[in-house]
């Protein structure tokens, strides 16, 4: 299996990877949505439509502080403009939409949003308990659910190693909007972190199907050693050890080539879904199927090339221990 | 070997898979033509606004505040209702634990309505309550025509107006005019200083143990009130809450206490919620209004369009991959998404599902994720049967060795959606149990409609050359 064979390579590609993603998110930040930062958030949508700047000067009338005016299309297909400011009481809406409607023909506000700032603080935790604990679940249900596996590897890395790909699939597609929002303004709202959650979900599955194969073929290869043990109180039980009858890296290899197909395929049809999505589903789902789609890609390569390889690595480095110890 | 599948005949197993077919057929017969139950959407594909309120909950006892946050929603509730908006959603929400500070909103759902500052002023109103003396000749009047109009079909409205021509023994009347039977007073809640729940002693011309509401004037209502009644004894003094009359009391006498007494027929319940209105002026709670969202109709069913073509586009595709790589199993595949897709659409028709942008987006990626099931066991199929193991018994095993990676798959997801739906706001939430739902539902599709289907197939063995071998074999290999 090539990514078990130049596990170090792609363990060095994942390094990479992992170090690109964050100095992506690093230097150019995220731009944080108004359902995080609160404010308002105004698309008027024309027939006929003003210039930009026209907005803008109509806008500066108003006072409100710093804003930002944002071209776009409505559902429609009409010109629209996206107008983002500071959140926004009942009479200052009014005013604003008053004025802004009537700058070109057919002027229509399609759709207002303000959230104050204890809501926008809210979520922000709230998104953060939620992925938080999404995380925690997946870690003690692969610990539990690999319970036994034992040899050479413990359950718990498994579990860990489970995570760091999450890790992997999360930072990428982040990384991704993050570049996104520098260059054209995307925004980082709450159907972002549902993507993401979507995405942990996801890249688990790619993770454990790969797992599952191991732990079936560390079963087929090994063999049973049972021992009887008297303890000093006079108790005695049976102690089962196994030795494995082949390399731990050549099942893993087999393992990850067994469920290769399976695993690009699984991918393909849910990418297949998002391509459709992002295409003809409306503006509001565009970001969301793409943060889904850079995560479901993500997932298929790094629970193939990443989670594989490291798991061997580890149980290496581990071995290597046992010797400079014994 | 003998495995209980042999000993089925295939008969049995064909007649299954018909009685399988017919089953999906008939369900999404059902789906399409039922009448009953719609799809409930959610505002941003309704069209309407969406407030959020935060009451100030800073002067009250922490233990009152579930209470009132209750009469709260009750009062908010009413005056949406006579807003005139379809399905109005009033909710009490606390935020979540994870915050250090709770506090308690109130969420207001208003499918329809685009015009926030209407609904805002109508939700921020205090209800008014006013005195009003009936004058009983134009009461009069207006009943007899109210009588007439309702004879003939037309309409009246409770102000009094009735609009249209009548004609009566050939004489058009014209009852058009304005009848207001109700003469002002100039009392009105303003001069309420408190109100309370009491029930009617026996024996006081009430009905015993009715429950009242007795509200209490400040000096200078309680003056009006007295010059009120005084002059107009024998009277009928129409008491109205929201425009609304509520009870029109006779006064027998002139009234020199300070209070008075409404009753209207109210059951303990709305007589006890009249009085806490009544007293804390307005609402039970200070509120303010701290998050507005408003989607335009148009744009709304837009997004509907687009997310409906969108899901059609991606079953097309997913169906489209499975059968060019699995061929026969892959159209199997297809049958199960397809019942997949008509128990989740059952599903939305019949528990409250609303349906959102998000919930729609959740829904096509899970057409993508539903056929992982499917093809897991296929590809553990493939593996026995290309080692010399005939079809049938190569499904068999194959769901087999599939289920534990199924199994954990799936609750990993599953646990998710569980996390996202407890966290959730509505939004998410929305999308959340559209998730779940959706992992649950495939595995039951994945094993239960699949595995009918595939066992219901000739039993092919791999090596022999034919028709059979080549459809169920997968991918760019024969």
């Amino acid at each position: 299996m090539f990514a078990i064979t130049y596990r170090k390579i792609f363990l060095i590609i994942a390094a990479a990877i992992f170090v690109g993603s964050a100095v992506i998110i690093g230097v150019f930040g995220l731009r944080l949505g108004i359902d995080f930062t609160g404010g308002s958030l105004t698309e008027v949508a024309y027939s006929v439509a003003p210039e930009k700047v026209v907005i803008e000067a109509a806008v500066t009338e108003f006072n409100l502080g710093g804003f930002s005016v944002r071209e776009s299309e409505d559902d429609a297909g009409r010109s629209a403009f996206l107008i983002r400011t500071r959140d926004l009481g009942e009479d200052e809406r009014a005013v604003l939409a008053d004025a802004i409607t009537n700058l070109g023909e057919g002027g229509e506000v399609t759709r207002f949003t303000s959230i104050g700032p204890v809501i926008g603080e809210e979520l922000k935790d709230k998104a953060v308990w939620a992925i938080g604990g999404v995380v925690m679940i997946i870690v003690f249900y692969v610990a539990f659910a690999f319970a036994g596996i034992g040899v050479p590897v413990s359950s718990w890395v498994y579990g860990l190693v489970t995570i760091i790909v999450l890790i992997h699939d999360v930072l990428v597609p982040t990384a991704l909007v993050s570049l996104l929002g520098y260059f054209v303004g995307i925004e980082v709202d709450i159907l972002f972190v549902m993507a993401i959650l979507a995405v942990l979900g996801y890249s688990v599955n790619d993770t454990i199907v790969i797992f599952d194969r191991v732990r079936e073929n560390l079963v087929k290869n090994r063999t049973e050693h049972r021992k009887k043990v008297v303890e000093p109180g006079g108790v005695e039980h049976e102690e089962v050890t196994y030795t494995l009858t082949a390399p731990y890296e050549k099942i893993v290899g087999s393992a990850v080539a067994e469920s290769m197909a399976r695993s690009i395929n699984t991918s393909l049809t849910t990418m297949v879904a998002l391509v459709a999505l992002y295409f003809v589903g409306g503006e509001v789902t565009q970001t969301f199927a793409l943060v889904l789609f850079a995560g479901v890609a993500a997932g298929a390569y790094s629970s193939i090339c990443i989670a594989s390889p490291l798991i061997v690595a580890y149980a290496e480095w581990k071995a290597k221990r046992e010797v400079t110890k014994s | 070997m003998s495995t209980s599948t042999e000993k089925t005949s295939t008969f049995l197993r064909r007649f299954r898979a018909v009685v399988a077919i017919a089953l999906i057929v008939s369900g999404a017969w059902y789906v399409y033509a039922n009448p009953d139950h719609t799809f409930k959407l959610g505002l941003d594909l309704a069209g309407g606004s969406h407030l959020i309120y935060e009451a100030d909950t800073s002067s009250i006892n922490p233990v009152e505040v579930p209470e009132l946050m209750n009469v709260l929603r009750d009062v908010i509730e009413r005056r949406v209702n006579i807003f005139g908006v379809s399905e109005p959603i009033v909710q009490v929400e606390s935020s979540s634990f994870v915050t250090e500070e709770q506090t308690h909103r109130l969420v207001v759902e208003l499918p329809g309505v685009t015009d926030v500052s209407e609904a805002v002023a109508e939700i921020g109103r205090t209800p008014l309550l006013e005195f009003k003396l009936l004058d009983q000749e134009k009461l009069l009047e207006q009943n007899t025509l109210d009588s007439v109009a309702s004879l003939v079909g037309s309409t009246s409205t409770t102000s009094g107006a009735i609009i249209g021509d009548v004609k009566v023994n050939g004489e058009t009347i014209d009852t058009s005019v304005e009848i207001n039977p109700y003469i002002d007073t100039g009392l009105t809640g303003r001069y309420l200083e408190a109100a309370t729940l009491e029930f009617a002693g026996s024996g006081s011309g009430q009905l015993a143990n009715e429950p009242l509401v007795t509200v209490r004037f400040t000096a200078e209502g309680a003056t009006l009130f007295a010059d009120i009644t005084r002059s107009n004894v024998g009277e009928q003094l129409g008491i109205f809450l929201d425009g609304e009359l509520i009870s029109a009391p006779r006064i027998n006498e002139a009234i020199t206490g300070g209070t008075a007494t409404i009753s209207g027929g109210f059951t303990a319940e709305e007589a006890r919620e009249l009085a806490q209105n009544l007293s804390f002026g307005a609402l039970p709670l200070p509120i303010e209004l701290v998050s507005t969202q408003t989607i335009g109709a148009s744009l709304g069913a837009e997004v509907l369009q687009k997310g409906i073509t969108a899901g059609i586009y991606g079953i097309v595709f997913v169906l489209l991959f499975m059968v060019l790589w699995y061929r026969i199993p892959g159209l199997i595949a297809g049958l199960a998404l397809a019942s997949y897709i008509v128990i989740m659409l059952t599903l939305f028709q019949y528990i409250p599902v609303t349906l959102t942008a998000a919930g729609l987006a959740g829904f096509i990626i899970s057409l993508g994720m539903a056929v992982d099931a499917n093809v897991l066991v296929f590809e553990r199929m493939k593996e026995e049967w290309r080692s010399g193991t005939s079809s049938r018994l190569a499904a068999e095993i194959g769901f087999k060795r599939a289920w534990s990676a199924i199994r954990d798959g799936n609750i990993t997801s599953l646990l998710s959606a569980i996390i996202l739906f407890w966290f959730g706001t509505s939004m998410v939430k929305g999308f959340a149990l559209v998730f779940g739902l959706g992992v649950v539902v495939s595995m039951f599709t994945a094993i239960v409609v699949t595995r009918t289907f595939l066992v219901a197939l000739p039993d092919t063995p791999s090596n022999r050359k034919g028709l059979w071998t080549t459809l169920l074999g997968s991918g760019l290999s024969k």
